[in-house]
């Protein structure tokens, strides 16, 4: 107890004095930054990079600023004069670029849904032969109609757990329809482990093969919704192969 | 007398249209486009000179320097937190223990994010397992490890001041998700949901204050319940 209340106030002290020490990182060499210029009458300032957090300072039209870093859909800048605030990115779409060009954020939309290198994503609702399932899933696009997967999942049963890998392709049908059905085919190997109380069995090493279908729903900015089928042949050692339906939903995003 | 008065007019006239040079009417009959053909003769003059001139390269100025290529740098983004965390875990029917764990999230909007954990803790003895001094669990199957992946989102966000100088923006959230635990010996599909609460020092560190629940069936005590795990954690972050 003695040893946790120590650890506790060693802790609480090197916060305090991370607060209280710790400064804005030194200002880098001229030019490591985008400089915008102001179009509209004035570009304000907040104080921290949220929508209820108070204007502190306005910079004029035809000034520049330094662009520091961007969290979500706020940018960091800083004035001529050393003042460091944070803006809307819908504000900083009012800025140019230093040879005159419209400084411009992608948030994504659904151009880019439909063509895009790379997508991730995760199951929170899944179901494995009857067992809870969840699984999050990789893609490559070799272009907007065809994506080789990686999918990783657990599922987790009364009668058995086990993991599952799958990797495969997916063909989707119109990736310039906000739903875009599309259809899969691959491999995997799934490891089972039988839950007994009398008995241990042992875990299984089993391969895998699917095919499957499902749709994509674009949301917004980067993000959709995913929800898919898959039957799983999986290839046992005994006399008959084992089939497994698979059922999931959740949300992805490409980038 | 009529006649020399003739005369006199037709020598004033004579005169006049000498002298009215501007004439239009008199301009070509008396020769006044003589400046005109002195003109073209000019220009004629000019042609040969030109084609004089074109036997010699014309003067053309070379620019001498290089298109800058210049490259825009790329705006760094802070939409990754990557982070550990301690804090104490009530495992239902084994008491508090600490736990530790490692946290990753991903700001998607000033709202909403989506975050990972994974922690682990070690549970002690039931009140049952200290009096009749039995072991229902063996060692390695106390350690109780989890993981979940779940959707936050930010509320009241605000400020907090240390003294006049510093300020450092915070905001409250709450969270849900689903995960998996391993405890006793089975892996149990897991519901999560919590709140915390969060400030930043500076824009790349957050320090967390945060209540959770990790809820999962279990049947480890021969009857079949929900268990409910509440923890209790203090984390510190950083953005990438």
């Amino acid at each position: 107890m003695l040893r946790c209340a120590r650890l506790v106030s060693a802790l609480g002290a090197l916060l305090v004095l991370l607060c209280l020490t710790v400064n804005p990182r030194p200002a880098q060499a001229a030019g490591a930054y985008v400089q915008v210029f102001v179009r509209a009458p004035y570009l304000e300032l907040h104080t921290g990079p949220g929508r209820g957090y108070p204007v502190f300072n306005v910079v004029d039209r035809d000034a520049s600023v330094d662009v520091l870093k961007r969290y979500t859909d706020w940018f960091k800048v800083r004035t001529t004069s050393g003042v460091e605030g944070w803006v809307a990115a819908h504000d900083m779409e009012q800025t140019v670029l230093a040879d005159g060009s419209a400084f411009h954020y992608d948030v994504g939309d659904l151009n880019a849904f439909t063509s895009h290198r790379f997508e991730a994503g995760f199951f929170f609702y899944g179901d494995y032969g009857g067992a809870s399932a969840l699984s999050a899933y990789g893609a490559v696009f070799a272009n907007p109609n065809l994506a080789a997967e990686l999918s990783v999942g657990e599922f987790l049963g009364k009668a058995s757990n086990g993991t599952t890998v799958d990797l495969g392709l997916a063909h989707i049908f119109y990736p310039q329809a906000r739903l875009a059905p599309f259809v899969m085919l691959g491999t995997g190997i799934v490891r089972i482990e039988p839950k007994a109380t009398l008995v241990q069995p042992d875990d299984r090493f089993e391969q895998s093969a699917y095919v499957g279908g499902g749709v994509r729903y674009y949301l917004t900015r980067r993000f959709f919704l995913r929800g898919e089928y898959k039957e799983h042949i999986i290839f046992t050692n005994r006399n008959q192969n084992q089939q497994v339906d698979e059922w999931k939903f959740g949300f992805a995003f490409f980038f | 007398m009529e006649i020399r008065l003739r005369i006199l007019l037709l020598t004033v006239l004579l005169g006049l249209s000498g002298s009215l040079s501007g004439c239009a009417t008199l301009h070509h009959l008396f020769g006044h486009d003589a400046p005109a053909a002195a003109a073209a003769a000019d220009e004629g003059a000019s042609t040969d000179r030109s084609a004089d001139e074109d036997s010699t390269p014309p003067r053309v100025i070379q620019p001498e320097v290089e298109r800058r290529n210049v490259k825009v740098p790329r705006i760094k983004s802070q939409d990754i937190e990557l982070g550990g965390y301690i804090g104490t875990l009530n495992i239902e029917d084994f008491g508090a223990h600490r736990v530790f764990g490692v946290q990753a999230a991903y700001h998607v909007t000033e709202d909403f994010f989506l975050q990972a954990e994974a922690g682990r803790s070690k549970a002690g003895r039931t009140s049952f397992e200290t009096l009749s001094n039995i072991s229902l669990l063996t060692d390695n199957e106390r350690w109780f490890k989890y993981y979940d992946m779940s959707v936050g989102y930010n509320f009241l966000p605000g400020e907090v001041f240390i003294g006049r100088n510093h300020a450092m923006t915070s905001s409250f959230y709450i969270l849900a998700g689903v995960g998996a635990t391993d405890f006793g010996g089975d892996s149990k599909f897991t519901a999560n949901f919590g709140a915390g609460y969060k400030v930043l020092p500076t824009d790349w560190l957050a320090v967390h204050v945060a209540v959770e629940d990790r809820v999962f069936n279990s049947d480890l005590l021969g009857e079949n319940k929900l268990a409910s795990n509440l923890e209790a954690h203090l984390g510190l972050t950083v953005f990438f």
